[in-house]
């Protein structure tokens, strides 16, 4: 009872002040501001509590949370239970979801300040929240699903969400279909279990109880399709081209849903079927490999971009690649935990980007942005930037070198390499970015952001200097204590404490090398405006185009003609005709209705006579 | 509270406050108002106490030594009469704004509304074929005066006559068959008849079994099944829309319970015999009743036509009963439940918008309502999807009952047919969500008022998308699982 209660309540109150705002918004015109503000805190303030909760039970007293609401189907044998569950991997998930959610929350009551669409914000915003829980808390794929898709939709209409601009709707509409295609591979994976798995409920348990008896290619096939959902949602090369699109949206809703969250979903999907990949090695590798090349391929066109926020995108693709990395070599809790810190100090990066976009009207190009004052921002950047580029002692620094440990331990060395380099390659744009930024000639001054935006990205800012002193490695003397808390089937790595040592320093080294080079490149030189931005880095190696000619293009003809021959032809004139002559079928008969009750007593006569016929007939032979 | 109370409170309530307000009616103290609010509150406390019947189960003879088991008080009887209670009470709180507007809604017209229902609660618990004949006579009766209630209007006049007539003619099929069967089992009591057939040989029954089609030929009237009810048409469109919304909601559930009574008592034993007859006319009736739905310019036309086609469904359970007995007959009372609320709502909305005017409502007249009243539309909406049978609405759910409890009993054609209606009805009632929301209308809006009578339009639209998806996940509100349980339970009261 107590857990269906908190469940319960975490899940619906997001769902219910969504509900609240989307109809005050809808019926009264002109609500304060005020209101709003209150009905979304409320919503994502109250699940956030209850998230710490639950969290400091699973991680303090191991407890496990579960809650069945009801059942949805009941078919045969087979029953689809609507259950939620936290145990110490959805604990996780909301660990960091829910208070993130929060805070972004309090940050965009500064940032949409002056919208006129503001409920509309964030009846979306909440009710994204909420389809994130069912995600992380369900308890069977198929409810996870719902979440899936759910994310999906509100990711949709807040990219979307300045929609005067039709650009602005193509980019949702962009991300919208290529999430699609990784959805298609999630459904079919799906079904694909459905088929496989005998009998019972489809519970994650069951299915991974299941899981011996599916013959290895079925289950090979399943666990690549899985992957396919996820790389859609986590913007995974093939399928990632939606996500610099996305920046379309609102900040917040960047920083949110395209850097901490929703994105990171394909993440832990891959950690949920962690018993599922480690009996399938070749679709793991095949995830490292796509996770490897993904964020080497991201940090390189990270390098050539102008926009602020297109940078971050790529970068968070490119973070998303090394934890599909260490997802592929079986270190599942090193992914995690790399997404925890990433969600700090990604989420850090977009506000302040945000703040900067607020306070110098709408500027995103960083050649425009060149030299600006704003010292506060500078400093929670600057120390976000260096978590990110992995300099100790900031949490990522602890994240990121477990995964090259992990990496490297692993014997895939060309992975390692792919990853070091990406990793260089992070330093180097990241510098470049707060170097021309902050280190240039510029007039420019900003006002002080809002405290509302403020005090969210300096909370933000301690944790990702500090988050990483949760899991720290025996090398430093911790004891791995989320690693142990999530308790998922890792492989467990060990490499020679003297090979660590090296790999760290040599690591940190090149990293530190590439900022001083970066600095003196870029600092009070006009080396960004002279810069050649032409070439394939610089155009993204043309994929978007790539993808138009190809995909785009052929499934556009093969629609033509669909629609010409099959639908029209076969399918809608067939339809037509059948249905024409249903009418004409109709008028006969409602000839019969002809309002004289002297021919209705006659048809009820003739029911009557041919009743007694059959009865006559059929009785006959029996008596 | 005691069953026995409970079985002779509800009768007793209705009756007595019907001949209330027939004596209060003169009064100069009656106005239109106060007869209906005294009809109403009625309602709601008949249906209170009917509904603390419900769940249990059990069977009573009611006071055995005066009625000598002419009438039983069981769970089956106790979810019918509330059921129907509450589709009363329903159909006359939504029309609360069409009684004000119109000035044919006379003190009888409440009178006979509480009589009608007095009627439909004995024919639900009769156990006796004389009993359920007076029963449903006086429910029939009630019900013809109804449909001709607006003198001034030729149609309703018109539809008045028919009916009785037509209503007399196929009583006296009822009354022959009756005769019959007492020519052989020397009985006209249910369990008796059931005795007898159990304990004799075939050729010994052919009286009954011809008696007990005759009995069904009324019967099938009543549900309008082709074709018997050539009528329909004609008295639905006569009928002021309250009263046709009650035929086709609430008078139907009182028939149906009283055939199923009579269907898992003594017909079961037939069911070989009875079968290729009810096949035949579920597809006639289905058939038959999509064309008319079809070609109809009005609404309520189509409506009624449409009306058919769902008695066509329910009659597709009852050529199941014999095979799969539990699930065919629960899903009967659920499929009713189902119908009564999408179908009260959809009339509802009809009477609500025509603000009491007698013109019929056509297509084009929803046009664009969609931009004027959101609300109304969108409730419109609900009911249209739940009628044609639509996921997440409780009409799904009913379809998905009857055909199931087909595929069980080896009618699986059946069942494709039913689906296949299901796919035409598709067509008329999406024509009118297209009329609703995509045809754009210059006209100006219309304040139609009546808080009440939108807040109980509202109230039918939840139930029937509660129903649909039915969670007990925040109070414990019966959802689909405790609808059809209660069906189950009911059915087991009977002892089958």
């Amino acid at each position: 009872m107590r857990d269906t209660l908190l469940l319960g309540i975490l899940l619906l109150s997001p769902l219910v002040t969504a509900s609240l705002i989307f109809l005050i918004s809808l019926f009264f015109k002109n609500t304060k501001q005020t209101i709003y503000t209150l009905l979304a805190l409320a919503g994502s303030g109250i699940s956030a509590a209850i998230a710490l909760y639950i969290s400091y039970h699973s991680y303090f007293e191991k407890q496990i949370f579960s809650s069945h609401l009801f059942t949805w189907l009941n078919i045969g044998d087979f029953t689809i239970e609507v259950a939620l569950k936290a145990d110490a991997l959805s604990s996780f998930m909301i660990l960091f979801v829910a208070p993130v959610s929060f805070l972004i929350h309090i940050y965009a009551t500064g940032y949409m300040s002056r919208d006129k669409s503001y409920g509309r914000f964030f009846a979306y915003f909440n009710l994204f929240i909420f389809f994130m829980f069912l995600l992380v808390l369900a308890d069977n794929p198929i409810i996870m699903f719902i979440g899936w898709e759910g994310v999906g939709l509100t990711s949709y209409a807040l990219i979307g969400f300045y929609f005067g601009d039709i650009q602005n709707t193509y980019a949702g509409n962009k991300a919208f279909i290529v999430n699609r295609v990784g959805d298609f591979g999630f459904l079919s994976a799906l079904m694909l279990l459905f088929l496989s798995i005998p009998s019972g409920g489809f519970g994650f348990s069951n299915i991974f109880l299941s899981l011996a008896h599916i013959e290895p290619f079925t289950l090979s096939l399943i666990a690549f399709l899985l992957f396919v959902g996820a790389m859609g949602k986590s913007a995974q090369i093939p399928l990632f081209v939606w996500l610099p699109d996305a920046m379309a949206g609102p900040t917040p809703v960047s920083a949110l849903i395209h850097a901490a969250t929703m994105v990171t979903a394909g993440v832990y999907m891959v950690a949920r079927f962690a018993p599922l990949y480690n009996m399938t090695p070749e679709v793991s590798l095949f995830i490292a490999y796509i996770g490897a090349l993904s964020a080497l391929f991201a940090a390189l066109i990270a390098t050539k971009q102008y926009d602020i926020k297109k940078i971050l995108a790529y970068s968070t693709m490119s973070q998303l690649g090394f934890m599909f990395m260490a997802l592929g070599v079986g270190a599942y809790s090193t992914a995690l935990f790399h997404m925890f810190t990433h969600a700090f100090f990604k989420g850090l990066l977009f506000m302040a980007a945000g703040a900067i976009i607020v306070a110098f009207h709408h500027k995103q190009d960083i050649r425009d942005l060149r030299g600006i004052k704003f010292p506060k921002i500078f400093i929670m950047m600057a120390v976000a930037s260096l978590t990110i580029t992995a300099i100790p002692p900031f949490s990522a620094f602890f994240s990121k070198d477990a995964i090259m440990g992990a990496l490297y331990a692993s014997g895939h060395l060309e992975l390692f390499a792919m990853a070091f380099v990406s990793s260089i390659l992070t330093a180097f744009y990241m510098s470049r970015l707060m170097v021309v930024l902050f280190f240039n000639k510029g007039e420019q001054v900003a006002k002080e952001s809002p405290k509302s935006m403020f005090y969210p990205m300096m909370l933000l800012t301690l944790l990702s200097v500090f988050a990483g002193l949760l899991n720290v490695p025996e090398l430093f003397g911790g004891d791995l204590n989320f690693s142990h808390w999530l308790n998922l089937a890792d492989k467990i790595y060990t490499i020679p404490h003297a090979k660590e040592w090296a790999l760290m320093a040599v690591n940190t080294l090149f990293i530190a090398l590439v900022i001083y080079n970066t600095y003196k490149k870029y600092a009070y030189t006009n080396a960004i405006i002279v810069e050649k931005n032409y070439g394939w880095v610089t155009n993204k190696f043309y994929i978007d185009e790539f993808y138009n000619k190809t995909v785009v293009a052929a499934i556009d003809k093969l629609s033509h003609f669909f629609e010409k021959t099959v639908s029209s032809f076969l399918i809608d004139e067939k339809i037509n005709l059948t249905a024409l002559a249903y009418l004409k079928l109709g008028k006969i008969v409602s000839m019969t209705e002809n309002g004289n009750v002297r021919f209705y007593a006659l048809y009820m006569l003739l029911g009557v006579v041919s009743g007694f016929v059959y009865l006559y007939w059929m009785l006959r032979s029996a008596v | 509270m005691s069953n026995e109370f409970i079985a002779l409170a509800v009768p007793a309530l209705l009756l007595f406050s019907a001949i209330f307000i027939l004596l209060f009616g003169f009064s100069s103290h009656y106005t239109k108002n106060r007869g209906y609010f005294i009809t109403l509150a009625t309602l709601f406390i008949a249906f209170i106490i009917s509904a603390n019947g419900v769940g249990t189960k059990y069977s009573i003879l009611i006071l055995p030594d005066i009625f000598n088991s002419m009438v039983v008080y069981d769970t089956f009887s106790a979810t019918f009469i509330s059921l129907f209670l509450l589709g009363g009470f329903l159909t006359l709180a939504i029309a609360k704004s069409f009684v004000d507007k119109t000035n044919f809604f006379t003190h009888e017209s409440f009178v006979l509304l509480l009589f009608s229902l007095f009627g439909m609660v004995v024919l639900t618990m009769a156990n006796e074929l004389l009993t359920a004949f007076i029963a449903l006579e006086i429910a029939s009766m009630s019900v013809y005066i109804l449909v001709g209630l607006n003198k001034n209007s030729l149609k309703a006049s018109e539809a008045f006559f028919k009916y009785l007539l037509l209503g007399s003619f196929s009583a006296s099929f009822y009354l022959l068959g009756m005769m019959l069967i007492y020519a052989q089992a020397k009985s006209t009591n249910l369990d008796v008849i059931a005795e007898y057939i159990l304990h004799t040989e075939l050729h010994s029954q052919l009286l009954i079994i011809a008696g007990s089609m005759l009995i069904m030929i009324t019967i099938m009237f009543k549900i309008a099944a082709v074709p018997f009810g050539a009528w329909v048409l004609d008295v639905y469109e006569g009928a002021s829309l309250p009263i046709t919304a009650y035929m086709a909601g609430v008078f139907k559930i009182a028939i149906f319970a009283f055939v199923l009574r009579l269907f898992l008592k003594d017909y079961i034993t037939f069911d070989a015999i009875y079968d290729p007859l009810i096949i035949g006319g579920a597809l006639v009736t289905m058939f038959v009743g999509s064309l008319l739905a079809v070609i109809q310019q009005s609404v309520k036309k189509m409506l009624a036509a449409s009306s058919v086609v769902h008695s066509g469904y329910i009659l597709i359970a009852f050529a199941s009963i014999g095979e799969a007995t539990s699930s065919a007959a629960s899903a009967i009372m659920f499929y009713l439940f189902a119908y009564f609320i999408s179908a009260i709502g959809a009339f509802g909305v009809l009477s609500y918008i025509s603000k009491g005017s007698d013109k019929a409502i056509n297509y084009d007249d929803l046009d664009g309502l969609a931009k004027t009243r959101p609300i109304i539309a969108a409730a419109l909406t609900i009911f249209m999807l739940s009628l044609a049978g639509f996921p997440s609405t409780i009409g799904f759910i009913g379809k998905f009952y009857i055909l199931t409890s087909a595929i069980e009993a080896g009618y699986t054609f059946l069942a494709f047919f039913g689906v296949l209606s299901a796919f035409v009805s598709i067509y008329y009632y999406f024509k009118v969500v297209m009329h609703l929301y995509f045809k754009e209308a210059g006209h100006v809006e219309v304040h139609y008022g009546y808080k009440v009578s939108l807040a109980f339009i509202v109230l039918s639209g939840v139930v029937v998308l509660w129903g649909g998806v039915g969670t007990s996940l925040l109070l414990d509100i019966p959802g689909i699982n405790a609808l059809n349980e209660l069906s189950r339970y009911s059915i087991e009261s009977l002892g089958f």
